[in-house]
């Protein structure tokens, strides 16, 4: 079974102060680390999953900068065979849409029977590559992917909807799946694995290797700015006894205690 | 010259530093309060193939350098410093000395089973009246037919509740003085051989530091390690390398340390300014991140000499460990500076940095101990 | 008149809350252009459902077919690209949903019409549209442009638009389906209920939700001694589920379970829109968090910006001394 993985290096933002850049349609890059996208990580681990069940090979790939290599070889050693990025310094600033695009202008080149996706990317969150590519690829797909159970012609998957219901389908492959977290365990790399992928080459792919239709853009970031307060929140301040002792007060005052 | 990482060291450093954040760092208050071994944390370390990391894979280990190790060490220890320091043991202390000076048949037998965690390695070479001065040791070993007897105990042993392979020291001939040293590897369950008292430790509480105890214990005489009367030699070639890990442990506390102080100093606010806007933590802050840069550097070239293939670098191991404990003790105090009275209760993690950075200035040979090696060099 | 279209969300014959929000959503911006309001309702036996949005359209557009009872991407792709295609709604309004999802990036691509998704807000400028959203964790928003075309399709964010309910009388309008035979490539088979668990987290008057903040399973014996000393149950946000420490019918969200205690106390959780719909139309919020930018703070009546770990042990201390 051959997979594809479509893997997004992203800035790690939920922790981090995140400030806009003097552009004012990016952000301030140099104090973030990066790493792959989340749900990224599982897609990653569920087509490990299916090789180790059922052979095959694994390419992911990922239009980026040069740093992308970096979470490229480390998908390597998490069990990837292949290697592909695409030379995000070649397009300018490309929406999600136009992503999509040169990611199907690749993928048309490789033998695939899954292609799997995060189902959303944590900087951006459109949740849309993953649906868009299996359109322009005229593949089924299923977005909010928990389970995949498949063999060689067809996959169960579960799909995860509001409020914990779960939706069973019944897919055809070829199949593109957006996946969604918990699905699996991600691994770490084991040292050997770091090993071996450090030397694997990474196919690099610049615009003039990839045979492209006229690329359509659908959108584009006009401004950044800090949300709008719609609730204003009272900030209790002091030690953490003070804070604690007064939020015990309030609870008390509500006649919650 | 060339100080930058190669691919494979860039990849090791990120995803152990992940490793440790997510598996290690949690847990690191909780088992400096109990001194509860980490065996979970081991079982992991061991999955990423992080107990045998200078093991060729040809007997399960990784196959990775020097460079490589204490760059593991250093992020393992930023962490949990109990967990840097149990993993040092395993793969300098006792793995190293096997690797470098067992025969064929002793790497087949215990490489595999240290590497993969099955076994935890330990080392004795200290004992009740013989610290600093190795060559004191009073444990004896005597060849009895097919075997050695061995009578003795070994005090302040990092791994000896939990560890199933032992690298022990004892004297063979006495009147050769050190060149009547000889080593052995022990298993844990050798009749004779018992633990004796568990330290109650100040830092790097959860690293199963305890007595080891030998009455009449009786291993098979394949087990000596190296050559008779090899001993003191193997122990001082083995604390080489091994101290080039204490200081990357040091480099790690360090770091986890500055990371605590620069957080804390621009939140806390006092006179109406965060902290970190004054010149006096300023430079606090300053010192702190230079004397960890110059400690990484020296310990990256310590290991740097042993990747090279530079026979004698004991100079350079030593000055490694020396500055690198004596920085650390110094920055996670400023650490707890930095943070006023809170960093003095365990409200914060400085404190335990400091009660486990003091360590690194007494084992493997105190910085008294090291400042010695380097004069006798320079003197010699 | 040009139309806006607005597509009907069901389940299990049930009528979802997003599609009133997205009428909302739709009436507004009609007023504002001038613009038809037609719901597109894919379905059967929609008696009832018929009757609950009449009063929120000019239009109803009826597909009636068995088919159309459980949702399924790909049949309803073909028709509503069918019916987008004849008459080309200056917008189309899709809830950004777990149906949404899945369905609207593929519509859109085969129509090749610019959409978004996951859009808070929306405007027509100089016949632009521009469209809010939120990136990098909820802590920045952006505008921004889409592609100038005579129609679009945009998802909508559940709780954008809170349902007002409007004072149409829609016309009903039953078309016959282009498309009613399930594609063997995507079969329904069923739908699996969440399990039931031991505690109803939507029955108690205190929820205490956790998040990754807490960082080790260990720690929720300290959040548990919390709940029961103020006589609450724990709750928490998804990546406690993905990493096992709570079952799932503990989980607060848009996939998990919509709570509206009393009080709900949010602690070492970031803010993430999918959390924040389970929880806030909580009586009273409380956050702690060390992130002074983390989003929950933009939610929540009452915040501590502090380790969690040394405020929820004094926490617990003063209510059972205060009790
Ligand atoms: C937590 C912990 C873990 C340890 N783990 C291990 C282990 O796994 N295996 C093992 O074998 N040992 C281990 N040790 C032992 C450690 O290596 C010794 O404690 C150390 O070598 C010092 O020996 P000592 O305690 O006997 O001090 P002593 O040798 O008695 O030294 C006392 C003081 O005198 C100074 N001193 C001694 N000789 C000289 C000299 N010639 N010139 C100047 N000053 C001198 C020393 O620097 C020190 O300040 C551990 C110790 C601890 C506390
Ligand atoms: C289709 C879909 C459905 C989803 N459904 C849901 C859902 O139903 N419910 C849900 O919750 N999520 C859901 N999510 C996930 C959601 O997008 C977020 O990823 C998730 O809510 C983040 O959880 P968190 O806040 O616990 O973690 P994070 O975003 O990682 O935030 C952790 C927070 O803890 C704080 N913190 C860390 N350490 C401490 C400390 N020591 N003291 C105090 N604070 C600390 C940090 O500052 C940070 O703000 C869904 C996602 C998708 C794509």
């Amino acid at each position: 079974m051959d997979i594809i993985v479509c893997i997004k290096r992203v800035p790690q933002t939920a922790e981090a102060e995140v400030s806009i850049d003097s552009t004012g349609k990016s952000i301030q890059k140099d104090r973030l680390t990066f790493d792959m996208n989340e749900s990224d990580t599982y897609a990653l681990e569920e087509a490990v999953l299916l090789k180790e069940k059922f052979e095959g090979n694994i390419t992911v790939l990922s239009l980026g900068y040069p740093d992308t290599d970096d979470t490229l070889r480390i998908a390597l050693a998490k069990g990837a065979d292949n290697a592909i990025r695409i030379k995000a310094e070649n397009f300018e600033n490309p929406d999600a849409f136009q992503t999509a695009q040169i990611l199907k202008s690749v993928i048309k080149t490789i033998n695939f029977d899954i292609i799997l996706t995060g189902c959303i990317a944590t900087d951006d969150a459109y949740s849309q590559i993953g649906v868009t590519l299996a359109e322009l690829l005229e593949i089924p797909h299923a977005a909010l992917v928990i389970k995949v159970d498949a063999n060689e012609q067809r996959t169960h998957v579960h799909r995860e909807l509001e409020e914990g219901l779960i939706e069973h389908l019944d897919i055809k492959l070829p199949a593109l799946l957006t996946i969604l977290t918990g699905i699996n365990e991600p691994r770490y790399a084991s040292l050997i694995a770091i090993r071996r992928a450090a030397k694997k080459e990474i196919q690099q792919l610049g615009k003039e290797n990839i045979e492209l239709e006229d690329l359509v853009i659908n959108s584009v970031i006009e401004e950044l700015y800090v949300p709008p307060v719609t609730k204003q929140v009272e900030i209790l301040t002091g030690s953490p006894s003070e804070t604690a002792t007064k939020l015990a007060g309030i609870v008390k005052e509500k006649g919650l205690i | 010259m060339n100080f930058a990482l190669s691919n494979d060291q860039k990849m090791l450093r990120d995803e152990v530093r992940k490793f440790a954040e997510n598996e290690l760092a949690p847990i690191a208050p909780e088992i400096d309060i109990s001194g509860e071994f980490p065996k979970e944390s081991i079982k992991k370390l061991a999955e990423m193939g992080l107990l045998g990391i200078v093991v060729p894979e040809k007997y399960g280990g990784s196959e990775f350098d020097f460079v490589s190790l204490a760059i593991a060490i250093e992020e393992i220890s930023r962490a949990c410093a109990s967990t840097g320091v149990i993993t040092a043991v395993n793969n300098s202390l006792t793995t190293y000395p096997i690797l470098k000076f067992g025969n064929e048949e002793q790497k087949e037998k215990y490489l595999p089973d240290l590497c993969s965690g099955k076994k935890i390695g330990a080392i004795g070479i200290t004992e009740p009246n013989a610290g600093s001065d190795v060559a004191a040791m009073e444990t004896t070993a005597v060849l009895d037919e097919d075997h050695y007897i061995l009578n003795g105990a070994k005090r302040f042993i990092t791994n000896g509740t939990e560890a199933g392979i032992f690298v022990v020291f004892a004297y063979t001939n006495k009147e050769l003085k050190h060149k009547g040293i000889t080593a052995f590897i022990v298993e844990r369950d050798t009749p004779g051989f018992s633990l004796g008292k568990h330290e109650d430790l100040m830092g790097i509480r959860a690293t199963g530091n305890c007595e080891l105890v030998f009455e009449d214990c009786k291993i098979p005489k394949e087990n000596l390690l190296g050559e008779l009367g090899q001993g003191f030699f193997i122990c001082m070639n083995t604390l080489d390398v091994s101290r080039i890990d204490i200081g990357a442990q040091a480099v790690g506390i360090s770091q986890a340390a500055l990371d605590e102080a620069v957080k804390y100093s621009k939140e806390r606010v006092t006179f109406g300014k965060p902290i970190c806007k004054f010149g006096m933590i300023q430079n606090m802050l300053a010192e702190m991140a230079t004397q960890i840069h110059a400690a990484r550097m020296l310990v990256y070239y310590a290991a740097w000499c042993k990747d090279a293939g530079i026979k004698r670098f004991s100079k350079e191991a030593a000055m490694a460990k020396y500055y690198a404990a004596n920085i650390s003790v110094d920055v996670t105090r400023k650490a707890v500076q930095i943070f006023g009275g809170y960093g003095y209760t365990k409200d914060y993690p400085v404190e335990r940095f400091y009660r486990d950075a003091k360590i690194l200035e007494l084992y493997e040979g105190t910085s008294e101990i090291q400042k010695l090696v380097i004069a006798n060099e320079l003197v010699r | 008149m040009t139309e806006l279209f607005v597509l009907i969300e069901h389940r299990k014959g049930e009528i979802r809350d997003i599609s009133f929000e997205l009428l909302t959503c739709a009436k507004k911006i009609a007023e504002k252009e001038n613009l038809n309001v037609t719901a597109l309702l894919l379905g059967s036996k929609t008696d009832q459902i018929i009757d609950k949005i009449k009063n929120y359209a000019h239009k109803i557009y009826l597909f009636d077919d068995p088919v159309f009872e459980n949702f399924n991407s790909e049949i309803y792709q073909k028709n509503l690209s069918d019916i987008i295609k004849k008459e080309s709604p200056l917008l189309t309004l899709i809830g950004h949903t777990a149906f949404g999802m899945d369905l609207c990036p593929a519509l859109a691509t085969e129509l090749n019409i610019p959409f978004s998704t996951d859009c808070l807000n929306l405007t027509f400028e100089d016949k632009k549209l521009k469209v809010t959203r939120q990136m990098f964790d909820g802590k920045l928003n952006t505008h921004e442009i889409l592609r100038e075309n005579p129609s679009y399709i945009i998802t909508i964010r559940a709780g954008s638009f809170p349902a007002v309910e409007g004072n149409f009388n829609a016309e009903i309008v039953k078309l016959s389906p282009k498309e009613t035979t399930e594609p063997e490539y995507r079969k329904f088979v069923e739908y699996i209920e969440a399990a039931i668990g031991d505690v109803d987290i939507t029955k108690s008057d205190v929820v205490i939700g956790i998040g990754r903040g807490i960082r080790e399973q260990e720690n929720l014996e300290m959040i548990e001694e919390l709940a029961a000393s103020i006589g609450g149950v724990v709750g928490c946000s998804r990546p406690i589920v993905d990493a096992d420490w709570l079952p799932k019918d503990r989980q607060v969200g848009s996939s998990g379970k919509i709570v509206k205690p009393k009080l709900y106390i949010a602690i070492g959780i970031s803010g993430a829109f999918q959390h924040v719909m389970g929880m806030k139309n909580s009586d009273t919020i409380i956050a702690i968090n060390k992130d002074p930018n983390a989003p929950i703070f933009n939610e929540a009546d009452y915040g501590i910006v502090d380790d969690l770990m040394k405020v929820v042990p004094i926490l617990k201390e003063k209510i059972l001394e205060m009790k």
